[in-house]
């Protein structure tokens, strides 16, 4: 994250990441068709030929607060493709959430286990833990066969910790949710280490509501959140 | 600009640290504002947000040289410049300026996300709803009269409020355009590099890696080979007094034994020979494996030392009811070896041959001189070495024995290793004679290879050059 007092300027670094084609830079496209003119930049894609990524995506959000504080939001796509490793560890850095796409295929459970890996790694190249990094994880493409069933991934995500998405980055389905929750999550985070809410009177959940709305997202942070798969209760939130 | 020199990723992407002439190409940007030009007769000038300026298509319109001719208006044409550098856009809020009565300028904003990098000035130009020059330019000019001014106001542009607007904002889009590409091109070749820069990285750390690994195996092996060589020099000396005191005792030395007696003692006294060989193999072997083996190379003859071998060998060809016969060349040149090795190369192709060979069979031994190309001793460029040729012995030993498949022509140079067949089974021994053979023959500057006999048996065939190769 990138504090500048003077100008009032926040930026923060998103970074989708995951296997190669499970719908990472989908997901980013899908964000930019849903996001509203005047929040939205260009979305910048370092691709080849036949669509993958070779180096990264960029979309360049930015929103402004009641509390005048102007966020801009980086998000990033990293390469899946196993041989861009060094690519993705550079993309990583200084991430301020991490957003882990998966592929929903049965088929596809090792490789994203082995991305997860992959991530952790990259992240600790530079010092920093996956246990501490605001995450979400969104299995995608859930209109396919041989999917991994809702019961099974949501005992799963009852396991975990970090909230759990299903998606169809397609069409959209589940794309903004991720997103929102993204933001949740890295909020509560940077809120706790730099107090924004002390030093600029910056009101995280109406921000993330003025975010959710640019985004056509009808409802609030509880919604986004209820939505998760798994989730039971809401008791977390807004501690 | 070194790649470290470059921006990182963050600093372009996050911090936004670059100019307009970072992402711009200075020639590209000087083209496009030409052609904007001659397509909407509008001047154009592009400042960088540090006051370079990057574009001019404006030159000095004959309006100013006319009025410079005189005094008041030499004065106004010199504040026309200033007067356009002080203007301050805003985000989406252009400015007009005068430079002179009735002449126009605009200058707008060139922003990235929010944030300033350059100006666009238009101009000069007229509005279209003056047909005339103002009264305020003629005053100007007084002492001129005023002639020719009007033609001179005629030749500016002329254009309406709403054309400038929209001529701003193409020109701006098709700029930030042009930016966008720049970053992108400009990012794209930074991941590049550092990606590149990243995997060098890790390469040489991985390779660290290795050799460290590797250092550490050498060490163990080395550690083997001694430990090898100590354990068999401590077993053999009390089995030396062993053969030694069952020898005296078989020969009653230490009076009269018994028949029965007699023939436990010579089982003792056989068993123990056969450890010995086996131990003296060992040393040979961890001598050889850790290089402290040395070779007293001689003058040698190829012939005489096949002939040497023959007739040890024979008593045991004969027992086993095996032809063993000798086909060497005569008048072999002499080669620079060591005859005791030699020969001990040649002893165990041969036993193992005879050993290998069933009741009928023949195994011959051979020496030729030979010329071979260089090229086969390995490495590449044989356009090169294909051209050098030495001179080598090339003994064979030929057996009309089992065979030895293809797959197991490699592996039965390895220590311990033994095809497993009934007939090695048979046949006993420890699986050290060919890893010896083969250790002795590379101590030569030798080869050693195996071909099928024809119509069956196997050849083994060992060359070693005359004279030791020039050091490559
Ligand atoms: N059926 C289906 N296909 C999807 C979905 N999401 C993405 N895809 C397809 O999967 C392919 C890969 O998607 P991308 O977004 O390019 O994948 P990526 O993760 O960016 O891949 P890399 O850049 O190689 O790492 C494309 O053909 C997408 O159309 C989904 O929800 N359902
Ligand atoms: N002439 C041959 N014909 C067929 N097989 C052979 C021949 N020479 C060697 N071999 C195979 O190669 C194996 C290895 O040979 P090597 O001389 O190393 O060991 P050995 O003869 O079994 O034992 P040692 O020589 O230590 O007493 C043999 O066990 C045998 O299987
Ligand atoms: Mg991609
Ligand atoms: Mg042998």
């Amino acid at each position: 994250m990138q504090l500048d007092f003077a100008t009032k300027e926040m930026t923060i670094k998103l970074v989708y990441y995951g296997p190669a084609l499970s719908g990472k830079t989908t997901n980013l496209q899908a964000l930019h068709a849903a996001a509203s003119g005047d929040s939205k930049g260009r979305l910048m894609t370092l691709d080849t030929r036949d669509d993958r990524t070779l180096f990264f995506d960029l979309l360049p959000l930015s929103f402004e607060d009641a509390s005048g504080l102007k966020v801009r939001l980086k998000v990033f796509t990293v390469p899946g493709q196993v041989i861009h490793s060094s690519t993705r560890r550079l993309v990583v850095q200084g991430a301020d959430g991490v957003a882990f796409i998966a592929d929903s295929r049965v088929a596809e459970t090792e490789t994203n286990a082995e991305s997860f890996v992959d991530l952790r790694d990259n992240l600790e190249a530079h010092g920093m833990l996956l246990g501490e990094m605001p995450l979400v994880i969104q299995f995608n493409k859930r209109d396919l066969p041989a999917v991994r069933p809702k019961d099974e991934v949501a005992e799963m995500a009852q396991a975990g910790r970090e909230p759990v998405y299903l998606a169809i980055a397609t069409q959209g389905d589940g794309v903004v949710e991720t997103f929102l929750a993204l933001l949740y999550q890295t909020w509560k985070r940077l809120e706790k280490e730099h107090t924004l809410s002390e030093k600029f009177g910056f009101d995280g959940r109406a921000f993330i509501a003025n975010v959710a709305e640019k985004l056509g997202f009808q409802g609030s942070i509880e919604d986004v959140l209820a939505h998760a798969v798994g989730a039971t209760s809401l008791g977390e939130v807004g501690e | 600009m070194t790649p470290d020199e470059a921006l990182s990723l963050d600093q372009l992407a996050i911090e936004q640290k670059f100019e307009l002439e970072d992402l711009l190409d200075k020639g590209s940007l000087g083209e496009m504002c030409r052609s904007f030009e001659s397509l909407f007769e509008l001047p154009v000038r592009i400042y960088s947000s540090s006051g370079a300026l990057l574009a001019d298509t404006q030159g000095v319109p004959s309006l100013y040289r006319y009025l410079e001719k005189a005094k008041a208006g030499r004065r106004a044409v010199q504040d026309v410049a200033t007067g356009v550098r002080r203007a301050e856009p805003l985000p989406g809020a252009p400015v007009l300026i005068e430079g002179v009565p009735g002449v126009l300028y605009q200058a707008s904003l060139i922003e990235h996300e929010g944030r300033s990098l350059g100006r666009i000035i238009l101009g000069p130009y007229t509005d279209d709803s003056q047909n005339e020059p103002p009264a305020a330019l003629f005053d100007l000019v007084e002492e001129l009269a005023g002639e020719g001014i009007a033609q001179e106001w005629a030749n500016l542009p002329s254009l309406s409020s709403l054309a400038i607007g929209r001529l701003e904002r193409h020109l701006r889009a098709t700029l930030e355009l042009l930016l966008f590409s720049g970053l992108k091109a400009h990012m794209a070749s930074h991941m590049h590099m550092a990606s590149v820069r990243e995997s060098f990285r890790e390469l040489s750390e991985r390779n660290q890696k290795l050799k460290d690994a590797y250092e550490r195996l050498k060490e163990l092996d080395r550690l083997k080979s001694n430990f090898l060589a100590t354990v068999s020099h401590e077993l053999r000396t009390p089995l030396t007094s062993i053969i030694g005191y069952s020898e005296m005792l078989l020969e009653g030395i230490a009076g009269e034994v018994q028949e029965e007696q007699k023939e436990f003692v010579e089982t003792i006294h056989e068993k123990g020979e056969q450890l010995l060989e086996l131990i003296k193999s060992l040393l040979d072997l961890s001598k050889l494996e850790s290089g402290t083996m040395s070779l007293h190379k001689v003058a040698t003859t190829g012939d005489a030392i096949v002939k040497d071998v023959v007739s040890t060998l024979t008593p045991t060809a004969h027992k086993k009811g095996v032809y063993l016969l000798s086909a060497s060349e005569a008048d072999l040149p002499p080669m620079l070896a060591d005859p005791e090795r030699m020969r001990q190369v040649l002893i165990n192709l041969t036993e193992n041959a005879l050993k290998f060979t069933p009741k009928g069979g023949s195994v011959t031994l051979s020496a030729v001189h030979k010329k071979e190309a260089a090229s086969d001793m390995g490495g590449g460029g044989s356009v090169l070495m294909g051209a050098v040729r030495r001179s080598v012995i090339e003994f064979s030993v030929a057996d009309t024995g089992i065979g030895i498949s293809d797959a197991e022509k490699k592996r039965v140079f390895d220590a311990f290793y033994q095809v497993d067949s009934s007939s090695t089974r048979e046949a006993g021994g420890t699986g050290l004679g060919l890893s010896i053979v083969q250790r002795l023959v590379d101590g030569h500057d030798g080869k050693i290879s195996i071909e099928d006999n024809d119509p069956q048996g196997s050849v083994f065939i060992v060359t070693v050059p005359l004279k030791k190769p020039p050091t490559t």
